[in-house]
């Protein structure tokens, strides 16, 4: 899949946190669209080791509500339903917080 | 091209320019901020100042030196408002249904905080004490276990580390077990 066209769907994804650290940015755009079972997956591609390091302990919001990267995807792998995260969409990975 | 390359623009949730987000629920009397100014505490007591309370309680949580015996030289704080205020303003509904609040507000700085000033404000009327310092203890847990807020801290000797207030198990939902 490439980006190059200014026309290709896009989504916006914000690293907090851990997150940030470790993707070194605070926020990008990924190609859309993306199965939201997949969206892990995905970042432990562009960024080796981040699931068992970084993502593990954290949540996801769609749009500025929680998800379930679960939903719809009992087995977890080729499931028909599932949150398909689309072009202009906004997803934040959400680590353990600290406020106070 | 000729024009110079402009520097990726920061998101509007890490531009100090998009701050103050505050909301205001004038029936429910619930003021919550989020900004990079210093708190004032007189602010959000007369927020929530009342003829009918007869009590008024002011939390502020200040930044610590140390951690864990480290020195911390600097810490800073940042949030993610969609669902920072969501999640703020259900734990001040809460609080003001379960105690009869006639008044909460709750304030956290971000960027950052020079050790020793206010990084969360709080505070609550309600018709008598008792009510009002329950109330007071148990938003600030809720917002410490619950509020999209990360605080980073920079250690006099080079170290930096993000802080959790709770561990959060395999599918980012928070454990039960209490944070010290």
């Amino acid at each position: 899949m490439t980006t190059s066209a200014s026309t290709s769907p896009l989504f916006t994804i914000h690293y907090f946190a851990a997150a940030s650290t470790y993707t070194t940015k605070n926020t990008e755009l990924l190609p859309a669209p993306l199965r939201l079972a997949d969206l892990f997956p995905e970042l432990e591609r562009r960024y080796p080791g981040i699931r068992e390091k970084v993502l593990i302990s954290c949540a996801v919001s769609l749009n500025g509500g929680y998800v379930d990267q679960n939903e719809g995807g009992d087995s977890g792998l080729g499931g028909e339903g599932g949150v398909v995260i689309g072009d202009g969409d906004e997803i934040a990975i959400i680590p353990p917080v600290s406020s106070g | 091209m000729t024009t110079q390359e402009t520097p990726p623009s920061l998101p509007a949730h890490l531009d100090p320019q998009t701050y103050p987000r505050t909301t205001h629920d004038a029936a429910k009397n619930i003021h919550l901020t989020l900004t990079y100014t210093p708190l004032d505490a007189n602010t959000y007591l007369s927020q929530t100042s009342s003829p009918a309370a007869g009590a008024n309680v002011l939390f502020l949580g200040t930044t610590r030196d140390t951690f864990e015996g480290r020195s911390v030289s600097q810490l800073s704080y940042t949030t993610y408002p969609p669902l920072a205020l969501k999640t703020l303003t259900e734990i001040a509904e809460a609080a003001v249904e379960k105690h009869q609040l006639l008044g909460v507000s709750i304030a956290h700085r971000m960027g950052t905080v020079p050790i020793g000033e206010a990084s969360i404000a709080i505070a609550v009327s309600s018709g008598h004490r008792a009510a009002g310092w329950r109330a007071g203890e148990e938003i600030l847990e809720a917002c410490k276990e619950r509020a999209e807020i990360w605080k980073r801290e920079e250690f006099l000797d080079g170290g930096m580390e993000w802080r959790a207030n709770a561990d959060r198990d395999a599918e980012g939902k928070l454990k039960s077990s209490e944070a010290s």
